[in-house]
């Protein structure tokens, strides 16, 4: 299949994906027994004020109405206004997401820097100190809380030894970088802001561990599992029975072929850390999407609600793109499709 | 290029692509609706606060409340008190004390009975001048009143409905003077208690012409700027993440610091160790457990502040037997107060059961209620509910003000009430869906809390016993008339001996014949640098940031 027909039938996903994302989470939002304009406007309101309050919503109309007055402003790209915050939710999304997607992206890479030796030096070393101390740390990562984790670290490595800091995103004293990406790290880069640089790095740290910890584990599981599959196949045993050396065998025909499945859960995995990162969020002060999505949730500010569900079905489907593409680059026989 | 190339190379071009989306000013932004939310403004590029800790007062709170600094629309706690250091108003509550009113902006102020109406005049202070420069006149004043009433965001109705101001209300007599006049059936007394708040703050109506956008009166300006003529001058509010204050160099006041930092740091723990740390030099919302774990650490020290919330069971009076006045006597004799603020709360409120709290004009110290189940009995077997009756509790999700989360307390009125053969069963929703309920009358017991809508004791005993405000007394369909205009008439007595002494008789009626059991009034906790002196908390939800010093 040429690649315009592969993104060109993507892209018909992604509409229908967000079609149905975005009448179900209409739905939903509108069966809540609560009322969103008693939740914003608290204990206090007169009935009046609420009555003017449904209508500036537009949430008097019949809920068909509502739709599609809301799928006629998505198609010019207007979220609507968020309820809580009474800002434009694309103002608000924008303002939030670079922060969650940096955090988001180191702790992927913490966990794919961590994750997959990890589990190749496991499968090599089956049944023997280094696999034992692998499984460990993989049970210890499912089985932690995040919030513990975090406080946990935040108490050493800030509080008692003070190398790293607590929370943030940069210094309290530090200017951030220009905006060019919203992404601190990406952004010193590009400006030369090496003060910025090297504080924003430090406050990835903590948070890229804590949010990273749970998805290395699982990584380094399966690619500890793939490896030990891997290992046993013949064309294997003939690599070696043609004399390559040890090295080259795993790296070039064990590690690339293990890491077919580990690549799918990478995919899933970064949808997860970044509907996942609201509870690292709050522990470093983080100024991100997850704190912003569970506040428009209990406020029952449903504009806010849908724009962030859609901006996360985008999202998964793009992390579910690159996955695709990575299987190819892997192994060219998997066709894209 | 083959295919594969291809596709490897888009990785990154579609990654940028989406970041471009992301990245802020750049992007083009859906336009509003005319009638709502302030219109998006340009991301400004933050600053740090400048030359370190040792000029900047570092203050760690959860400020995710905050919606607009304008004081025009700002109606929560974290937004009012950010305005409060950088606005002035006429007249104003100095530190604590919520019933002496002094001078503000109005050197003096007079109210006069002139027949139909109330008129108050207030003369201006010599030399006061907003951060522009501009001098404070009395047509500042009258444009910053008309704003509000025409921008009739959430504090407008202080105005509009309580006050009943119109916008030729009120008028500049002369540079210096200014008088508004209230309808007879307004309190004056209410309305200066109106004008210490947030929403009397006076703006420097020419920066803001500058920086009027689509008729908004500089809303969007004002979103995440000042104008005004107090301490401070809001340098930036970053959102999720700071807000920068720095000194005004026209103020009058002149801070003992000349930075604060209003940190966003949602979560207490870590408001703690930035505490401990000395990265922060106030924390806000420590919980009375941190708070004891603080107590006595180097570098420490702690001060409690008081607030102006009543935490309350509403009984809803057409729910029988709630109808019978004995019950709702005997539910109230029933409750351990004393075990809820002691042991639940770890002594983090105050024993108040009169509908005004502590703090305001008018508050009434009596305090009749302890578990006393024998006299409880008594009054049930009189009103013939000896054999006992369920009822439902409706509660909220999380923690109630003081430190106890709502399903604790809930569950400590389940075991009291049980003592007198009375069943509770709790339900427990979002506060938004309880509300809901609560306002329809639908409750039959709703565990909730009350805070005032301005600093005067109109703020509670208006909505707490007027049926037609459809307020507090209305979820619980009390409709008791004679109460009710009692409330009225002790709203509009000017003197206020004799205005205290009406709601000291109002009170006293309502401790025994409301619908309401009130629990207590919770105590608020905050962990300071020890080297952080003259910090004093106003039960309105705010401090003097420039009495600060350290």
């Amino acid at each position: 299949m040429s690649i315009l027909a592969f993104f060109s039938r993507r892209f018909v996903g992604v509409l229908a994906v967000m079609i149905g994302v975005s009448i179900i989470t209409f739905a939903i939002s509108h069966l809540v027994p609560a009322d969103p304009v008693v939740a914003a406007l608290g204990d206090h309101a007169r009935d009046d004020q609420i009555a003017a309050f449904r209508a500036e919503y537009g949430l008097d109309k019949p809920l068909v109405d509502q739709y599609i007055i809301y799928v006629r402003g998505l198609l010019q790209g207007n979220l609507g206004i968020s309820i809580r915050t009474r800002r434009p939710v694309i103002d608000d999304l924008r303002d939030f997401f670079p922060a969650t997607l940096e955090l988001s992206l180191a702790a992927l890479l913490v966990s794919i820097l961590f994750g997959i030796p990890a589990g190749v030096v496991s499968s090599l070393a089956r049944n023997r100190w280094p696999d034992n101390l692998v499984r460990v740390f993989s049970l210890l990562g499912g089985s932690l809380p995040i919030f513990w984790l975090g406080l946990i670290l935040i108490g050493i490595f800030y509080t008692q030894l003070g190398w790293l800091p607590g929370g943030g995103r940069i210094d309290q004293f530090i200017d951030p970088p220009r905006t060019i990406t919203g992404l601190y790290v990406v952004d010193s880069l590009l400006t030369g802001n090496w003060l910025a640089l090297q504080s924003s790095v430090l406050h990835l740290i903590l948070p890229a561990f804590t949010l990273g910890y749970y998805s290395t584990a699982v990584i380094s599981r399966m690619m500890r599992s793939s490896m030990l599959e891997v290992l046993n196949q013949d064309y294997m045993r003939t690599a070696r029975a043609k004399g390559l050396r040890e090295r080259a065998v795993v790296v070039r025909h064990g590690l690339r072929n293990a890491l077919i499945p580990t690549m799918t859960i990478v995919g899933v995995t970064f949808g997860s850390l970044l509907s996942g990162a609201v509870l690292t969020e709050t522990i470093f002060s983080w100024p991100g999407l997850g704190r912003y999505a569970t506040a428009s949730a209990i406020n029952l500010d449903f504009p806010a609600v849908m724009g962030v569900t859609l901006l996360a079905a985008i999202v998964y489907t793009f992390a579910n793109l690159v996955v695709d593409l990575g299987y190819h680059l892997l192994d060219p026989r998997i066709q894209n499709g | 290029m083959s295919k594969l190339r291809f596709s490897v190379w888009l990785i990154p071009a579609v990654f940028a692509l989406v970041l471009a989306a992301c990245a802020p000013a750049a992007a083009p932004t859906a336009v509003p609706p005319a009638t709502s939310a302030p219109a998006p403004t340009t991301a400004v590029q933050p600053t740090a606060a400048p030359s370190g800790a040792a000029n900047t007062l570092v203050y760690a709170a959860d400020i995710s409340d905050m919606i607009s600094l304008d004081p025009a629309v700002s109606y929560e706690f974290s937004g009012d008190l950010l305005v409060h250091q950088a606005y002035e108003t006429l007249v104003k509550f100095e530190g604590a004390d919520l019933s002496t009113i002094k001078p503000g902006l109005a050197s003096k102020w007079d109210i006069q009975d002139a027949g139909d109406h109330w008129e108050l005049t207030f003369t201006l202070r010599d030399g006061a001048k907003f951060a522009s420069g501009n001098p404070v006149t009395a047509d500042d004043v009258v444009y910053s009143f008309q704003r509000v009433l025409s921008l009739n965001k959430s504090p407008a109705f202080l105005f509009s409905d309580i006050a009943q101001m119109k916008p030729d209300s009120i008028r500049a007599v002369d540079p210096k003077t200014v008088v508004i006049s209230l309808p007879k059936t307004a309190s004056p007394q209410g309305f200066l208690a109106i004008l210490t708040f947030t929403v009397g703050s006076v703006v420097d109506s020419k920066e803001v012409k500058a920086h009027v956008t689509n008729n908004d009166f500089g809303s969007a300006w004002l979103l995440d700027h000042s104008a005004g003529s107090g301490p401070y001058v809001i340098d930036h509010w970053q959102k999720e993440v700071e807000v920068l204050l720095k000194a005004n160099p026209n103020a009058a006041t002149k801070p003992a610091i000349s930075n604060v930092l209003v940190k966003h740091v949602p979560d207490a723990n870590n408001q703690q160790s930035g505490l401990e740390k000395g990265d922060f030099d106030i924390a806000r919302n420590l919980s009375p457990e941190q708070i004891a774990a603080i107590k006595g650490k180097p570098g420490i020290a702690t001060a409690t502040g008081d607030s102006l919330l009543l935490i309350y069971v509403g009984m809803n009076v057409t729910v029988k037997p709630l109808d019978n006045p004995d019950v709702r006597e005997a539910l109230r004799m029933a409750v351990d107060y004393n075990g809820i603020i002691n042991s639940l709360l770890s002594g983090n409120a105050k024993k108040v059961q009169a509908i005004i709290p502590s703090g305001l004009a008018g508050f009434n110290p009596d305090t009749p209620f302890q578990q006393n189940i024998d006299a409880a009995k008594q009054l049930l077997a009189k009103a013939g509910q000896d054999k006992g009756f369920t009822l439902e509790l409706l509660i909220p999700t999380g923690q109630a003000p003081g430190g106890a989360a709502w399903a604790d307390i809930a569950a400590k009125l389940q075991a009291d009430f049980a003592k007198i053969n009375v069943t509770l069963n709790i339900k427990q929703t979002t506060q938004a869906e309880l509300l809901g309920s609560y306002r329809a009358q639908k409750g039959q017991l709703v565990l909730i809390l009350w805070g005032p809508d301005f600093p005067d004791p109109d703020a509670n005993v208006g909505p707490f016993t007027d049926y037609a405000a459809k307020s507090i007394a209305y979820r619980n369909a009390w409709d008791d008339k004679t109460i009710a205009q009692k409330a009225r008439d002790a709203a509009l007595i000017t003197d206020p001996a004799k205005r205290a002494a009406a709601y000291q008789d109002i009170t006293n009626y309502v401790l025994h014949n409301g619908p309401y059991i009130i629990l207590y009034q919770p105590v608020e906790n905050f962990g300071l640098r020890s080297n952080v002196k003259g910090f004093v908390w106003s039960s309105i939800g705010w401090t003097d940031f420039w009495t600060i010093s350290k």
